[in-house]
């Protein structure tokens, strides 16, 4: 009877290897799925949403591939039998295992590139996963094509030995590329997770290809079939569950948009890496009154200004540039010899203001845009120069002439106690801007209302 | 202000709250009266520096002031000198630059100096961001620079500003044919890439909406992205606006503008110009049976051009 079941599956062992598997893969889901939900990560299309999510389906499939290749469950049809070739050779390899190697290693290369290299990636995510799953496909199909598996979907000895050592190439490039980022001071304490998820992964791969040779070659030994079956199945849930775990507490890609991570406290990315807050509110400076004759680049300095300047911008959908200035303001305090903190504001500034499409994209012109994008020296400490005067530019001819005779200055003014400078002169003829505060508690919308309606209108007085 | 004061007492006598209560309703009552004769007008469009042009009426924030509100007096023209030098020094800048890389790629660089008179890279200027009052500026170089220089209206009116978020003017028009207790708010929003997607805030309730293409810039690029034509991206901004299920009855004004810049251009013997307007005047548009389209009679004159070359 036993080598019954050995031969047709249905073993004891064989119902409780395919149960742990299914617990290993739905611990898989909900820590791949939870965090989105709980933070409300939003979904984006960048490579950091996708590949998380191919992983997933990648893990699935070498699971599923496993229990349906190696003889674990007793099916009534023998269909299944045809499509031996389906689950051991395809589904297992190049959008199973393959695929989940790929994924890692794309990922890695990212990393690789944008810290060491300190530019950005040549290739694109999307090209470059299915480059490096090529082997696999070529490997498949090779297989496909002379058809060595037996009825029983073993493969024989001589073909055994290079499908392992495909497996066993995929995770020495993986560790390769780790290596090539090891000195590599990472903010988010990226390595250390990554090593430890490597060692443990690398145990349970060496496991699991044991187990897999074993079950290949020496088939006639039922007790030993069984036994590596199970243990095939179990160190693949276990594998799984270790490979992705690395990416979703602390991912490896650039996602260091900070909504991914458990670091939510952080509103900014410049406090998430430790920049000194601009502006003390204490300093002797603060307390001298805003003369809008200065210039503007001396004014912006002054935070409480620069705070109600942007709430201005903001109200009339212009807030994107005093955001830009102050993230670029913050870059340009990281000191010179600390790459890694350059590298990643200079990403997250590029990703949030220069992209184009990006949340808060800036009017900046196509070659300035190109030029950055195109960096061959992210850490370069003017890289956001160019960007960063036409911003100026934008601010000094547009925004603050309004800004003058909006509220908000007025309320700044309140605030500072000032009252003198409400009478500067120069101050009361530009146009309102539109701003989120209207109707009865705005005063000059009051006094527009209370004049007779065929007078011209005029612009608010003070 | 009568709010402001009510707000400020701090005894309440019962008269004293009926009269605060009846002049908070007779305000609200005004104020909702006077919302209904605001027209919301809305400017949009890949807009550069537009200009007057007395016999085609076209209208935009600057015009608007001029001829509705107050007018420029002499304080907010002097504030415009930082505004037309800045021009100026840009200017300078992109052709300094255009030239370099003009005469990079050519054999025959020497045609390439920098100066203010040469014209060969002024010649290849839609090749270059630079804006269009480039000769004016060029031409005017010494008044600009003077110590005690004051903008004349005409500067002011060249002087090219981009637009970023949203800009409101309010107005009521006068002549003969304005009803009484009229009141247009017109939104002057940026036409770059980046601020197109701030226009959504402003498209609910909206009278009529002013769409500005400039047809002299077929054979231009555009300034956030060189490898795109600027004609035909209005052509599709264009499309894509009378498309959005809000506008299904607002009217819509096409406005052409630049034609002045347009004539001399087209007159220039450059066979291209004949190439790109006829790949661009086919412009097929979505109309409503309850909105009107009023074109501009200066579409009318294109085709005449066209027929001419």
């Amino acid at each position: 009877m036993a080598s019954g079941c050995a031969e047709r599956g249905g073993c004891p062992s064989d119902f409780v290897a395919v149960s742990i598997a299914v617990i290993c893969f739905f611990v898989l889901l909900s820590r791949s799925v939870l965090p989105c939900l709980i933070h409300k990560a939003p979904r984006t299309n960048s490579s950091s949403f996708w590949i998380p999510v191919i992983q997933v389906v990648s893990s699935f499939n070498l699971l599923f591939s496993i229990v349906m290749s190696v003889n674990l469950l007793q099916f009534k049809s023998n269909r299944w039998r045809q499509y031996c070739y389906l689950w051991a050779v395809w589904v297992e390899g190049p959008l199973g295992f393959g695929l989940l190697m790929s994924c890692r290693i794309t990922q890695a290369f990212q990393l690789y590139f944008v810290f060491v290299k300190k530019r950005l990636p040549p290739v694109k995510s999307y090209i470059f996963l299915p480059l490096v799953l090529l082997p696999w496909i070529f490997g498949a199909t090779i297989i496909h094509v002379r058809k060595p598996l037996s009825p029983e979907c073993h493969m024989g000895l001589q073909w055994t030995f290079p499908v392992a050592g495909l497996h066993g190439l995929y995770v020495l490039a993986l560790i390769a590329f780790t290596r090539a980022v090891r000195h590599v001071e990472f903010r988010f304490d990226e390595l250390r997770d990554l090593w430890k998820g490597i060692l443990v992964s690398g145990a349970s791969i060496v496991i699991w290809v044991t187990a897999f040779v074993l079950n290949e070659i020496v088939t006639t030994v039922s007790w030993l079939q069984v036994a590596s079956r199970f243990v095939l199945l179990v160190t693949g849930g276990v594998l799984v569950v270790v490979f992705f775990s690395i990416s979703s507490n602390q991912p490896l890609l650039s996602q260091i948009s900070l909504k991914k991570r458990e670091h939510f406290e952080f509103q900014r990315m410049g406090l998430a890496l430790g920049i000194p807050d601009s502006g003390l509110l204490f300093r002797k400076e603060e307390f001298r009154p805003v003369d809008p004759n200065e210039p503007l680049d001396k004014l912006l300095l002054n935070k409480r200004f620069r705070h109600s300047l942007m709430e201005f911008a903001d109200s009339c959908y212009a807030g994107e540039t005093l955001h830009f200035y102050e993230e670029v303001y913050e870059h340009g305090k990281i000191p010179e010899g600390d790459c890694i903190r350059r590298i990643y504001m200079a990403r997250h500034i590029m990703e949030k203001f220069i992209v184009a499409g990006a949340e808060m994209e800036v009017n900046v012109s196509h070659k300035t845009r190109q030029e950055i994008l195109t960096t061959q020296d992210l850490t370069h400490p003017d890289l956001f120069k160019n960007a960063l005067n036409e911003v100026m530019q934008l601010i000094k001819m547009n925004l603050v002439r309004d800004y003058w005779s909006s509220i908000f200055f007025i309320k700044f003014k309140e605030d500072e106690g000032c009252d003198e400078a409400m009478h500067k002169e120069g101050w009361s003829f530009s146009s309102p801007r539109m701003s989120s505060v209207q109707g009865s508690d705005d005063p000059f919308c009051q006094e527009h209302m209370s004049k007779s309606s065929t007078s011209r209108c005029s612009s608010p007085g003070p | 202000m009568g709010l402001l004061c009510s707000r400020s007492r701090h005894h309440t006598e019962d008269t004293d709250e009926n009269t605060q209560a009846a002049e908070i309703e007779r305000r609200i009552e005004q104020e909702a009266k006077a919302e209904k004769h605001i027209r919301k007008l809305l400017l949009l469009g890949d807009l550069s520096a537009v200009r007057v042009n007395p016999e085609n009426l076209l209208f935009l924030s600057r015009q608007i002031k001029l001829l509705f509100q107050t007018g420029f007096d002499e304080g907010e023209l002097k504030s415009y000198v930082p505004v037309i030098h800045a021009n100026v020094y840009q200017t300078i800048k992109l052709l300094h630059e255009g030239t370099k890389e003009f005469a990079q790629n050519e054999t025959d660089s020497a045609k390439y100096t920098i100066s203010s008179e040469n014209m060969e890279t002024c010649a290849r200027g839609n090749e270059l961001q630079v804006p269009d009052c480039t000769k004016y500026l060029m031409e005017n170089l010494k008044r600009l620079s003077d110590l005690n220089y004051i903008p004349t209206k005409e500067d002011v009116l060249y002087a090219r500003v981009r637009t970023t978020g949203v800009v409101e003017i309010q107005f009521s028009p006068v002549g003969e044919n304005k009803k009484s207790g009229e009141v247009y708010r017109l939104f002057d929003v940026g036409g770059q890439r980046n601020e197109r997607r701030k226009w959504i805030h402003l498209f609910e309730g909206v009278t009529a909406v002013i769409f500005c293409a400039a047809i002299s810039e077929y054979d231009q690029t555009l300034f956030e992205d060189e490898q795109k034509n600027r004609m035909m991206e209005t052509k599709e901004l264009f499309d894509w606006v009378l498309k959005q299920p809000c506008f299904e009855k607002t009217s819509f004004m096409l406005f052409l503008n630049k034609f002045d810049i347009f004539e001399k251009k087209v007159l220039d013997v450059r066979a291209e110009a004949y190439f790109y307007l006829c790949r661009y005047t086919r412009i097929s548009f979505y109309i409503d049976e309850n909105a009107r389209i009023c074109f501009h009679k200066t579409l009318f004159i294109l085709s005449d051009v066209l027929r001419f070359r």
